[in-house]
């Protein structure tokens, strides 16, 4: 009677051939299976056996998405430590203010000037701020740019974003999920989700040396099912008090990167976390109607290109303050504008909080654009640079004496 | 030579050096084991001229070869005789070592090169100090052993040689 399992065979193995051909292309697969998600969905047809509409599953598909998410933010939580961030330093602190002043404002700005009301500007605006960790990270090593002076500063750029997302999540989820209509009510939520973010903080100071205890399991097989089921229990309790359960996935890692365990824990997530991260972005293109990206090309065009303005100018200035040269402090700006996993999570925040429809389809051709456009544009860095220095004549530039 | 270090998150960890010559070299060790070693131009040291990436195994090897301790520059040997007599070695055994299933009695490497092994450190990183000769040696382990440079070189090709050419 219901042939679920097969219908789910079917969506991971177009999302495995999806995932093969990025691989193929050297490519990250996030655009790969957003794309293949909007292809396929209700308007797709039913060859015989084989239905590509996904009917039955979407519901499943979507909650195995839904465990995607939490799985990226629990790592996320996992990787990032204060120590980290205090350790490297003050550069990396101006830099990362200077982007976040520069890039942020123009999401807020771009947002208002569209006409948005209020909670869908905050969405727009944490769509347009933040990079994707995972195609930078890609990127950086695929071009061998890892030793490059200015690597270290687009790292901590990153890692300086993911701290911003942490706190900008917890907020908007806040105001968008807990549905207050007055001025009041909004607030309560913020300072629920502030609140309890702050609990998150003294558990993870505190209460280490307890939770240093209880997590020293030496079965793998008991370990990681006492580690999910904080995750999970966690994540939806969170839910119940109008915190999205990504950031209770987020919190939770955080906690868990303080103990002992933290290694073991992040080593145990990833294999968990690209699985079900990749149905993460296969669901959401599957929740993309297709028929309606055209209502949100000129939208998401606008942001992308206030996105590569504002990247290039914030890395540019943060690049020359650090003490860069002007094509290293070039390079900062084309590379950090890839746009990924973590601008599909504000927007489903957004979308999953009832917001208007055209966040979907704007999200979408926006990521989509700069998933692809900002791997191109960091590998052609060179050639951008020297045509921007013929109009802009920064350095001049040496022909080779050898 | 100054030596410069920073974390890169997400990647690994950034050695960077202008050695005396001039030339700039960065190291990077990747979190997932790969080394890269990056050269830099010397008119423009932000442009990388080349690359190499080694394996964590290769990268180790490597790190032998710089560090002398497969071949000494000779102009060093003399000064350093006296040091030069013991040396401390670790070797990763691969799937197809001659070693892999073997008890370290039947590889009779104790006796045959006068080496003595230190440390058997197992792929899940448990390890044996001062295993005994009926210890069970399989892919991945990590044995570490000391004795003379020539000995211990010796030791170091069979651990390394094949099922075929053992």
């Amino acid at each position: 009677m219901d042939h679920i399992i097969f219908e789910i065979g079917t969506a991971l193995l177009l999302v495995a051939i999806a995932a093969l051909l990025a691989n193929k292309f050297n490519f990250s697969i996030i655009p790969f299976l957003i794309i293949l998600g909007m292809i396929v969905g209700p308007h797709a047809p039913s060859i015989g056996i084989l239905d590509f509409r996904f009917i039955e599953s979407a519901e499943f598909i979507s909650l195995l998405g839904r465990i995607g998410v939490l799985f990226l933010l629990f790592y996320l939580g996992l990787e990032f430590s204060v120590g980290k961030l205090i350790r490297s330093g003050k550069s990396i602190v101006t830099s990362g203010s200077i982007y976040l002043l520069i890039n942020f404002t123009g999401g807020l700005l771009y947002g208002y000037f569209a006409g948005f009301p209020l909670l869908e500007i905050l969405i727009i605006a944490g769509i347009i701020t933040i990079s994707s960790s995972a195609i930078v990270a890609k990127v950086l090593v695929d071009l061998r740019r890892t030793g490059n002076t200015e690597t270290e500063l687009i790292l901590g750029i990153i890692m300086f974003e993911d701290i911003f997302l942490a706190v900008y999540l917890s907020v908007i989820s806040g105001l968008v999920l807990g549905g207050g209509t007055t001025l009041g009510e909004s607030l309560m939520s913020i300072l629920i989700a502030l609140g309890y973010m702050l609990t998150f903080f003294i558990v993870a100071r505190k209460a280490t040396p307890l939770l240093n205890r209880m997590l020293k399991i030496a079965s793998d097989e008991v370990f990681i099912i006492v580690v999910f089921a904080a995750l999970f229990f966690v994540a939806g309790f969170s839910e119940t008090i109008h915190v999205a359960e990504a950031i209770g996935a987020l919190l939770l890692g955080l906690v868990f990167s303080e103990t002992d365990q933290g290694e073991r824990i992040e080593h145990l997530v990833i294999p968990f976390r690209d699985f079900f991260g990749a149905i993460f972005f296969f669901s959401f293109g599957l929740s993309i109607d297709p028929t309606t990206l055209l209502d949100a090309v000129w939208l998401a065009l606008g942001a992308v290109i206030l996105t590569i303005v504002g990247n290039f100018v914030a890395g540019m200035i943060a690049g020359r303050k650090a003490g860069l040269s002007h094509k290293a402090s070039a390079n900062i700006g084309l590379t950090i504008v890839s746009r990924g996993e973590f601008s599909i999570i504000v927007a489903n925040l957004g979308i999953a909080g009832g917001l208007m429809d055209i966040l979907s389809p704007f999200s979408a051709l926006y990521v989509l654009t700069l998933a692809i456009l900002g791997p191109i544009m960091t590998k052609e860095s060179k050639r951008i640079f020297l045509l921007l220095n013929r109009i802009f004549k920064w350095t001049t530039i040496k022909p080779k004496t050898r | 030579m100054d030596l410069r270090e920073v974390d890169l998150p997400g990647i690994g960890r950034k050695f960077e050096a202008v050695t005396r010559r001039g030339d700039k070299v960065v190291l990077i060790v990747h979190d997932d084991g790969r080394r890269e070693v990056h050269h830099y131009d010397d008119d423009d040291f932000d442009e990388s001229i080349s690359s190499v990436t080694f394996t964590d195994e290769e990268a180790r090897q490597m790190a032998g070869i710089l560090g002398g301790l497969v071949y000494k520059p000779k102009d060093l040997e003399k000064i350093e005789l006296e040091l030069d007599d013991l040396v401390i070695e670790w070797v990763k055994i691969n799937e197809d070592s001659i070693a892999v299933n073997r008890t370290i009695a039947d590889l009779d490497i104790r006796n045959r090169y006068d080496i003595s092994i230190i440390a058997l450190l197992k792929a899940d990183k448990s390890k044996t100090l001062n295993p005994g000769a009926d210890t069970l040696i399989e892919k991945g382990d990590t044995i570490v052993f000391s004795g003379e440079r020539q000995h211990v070189r010796a030791a170091t090709k069979t651990l390394f040689s094949t099922e075929g050419g053992g």
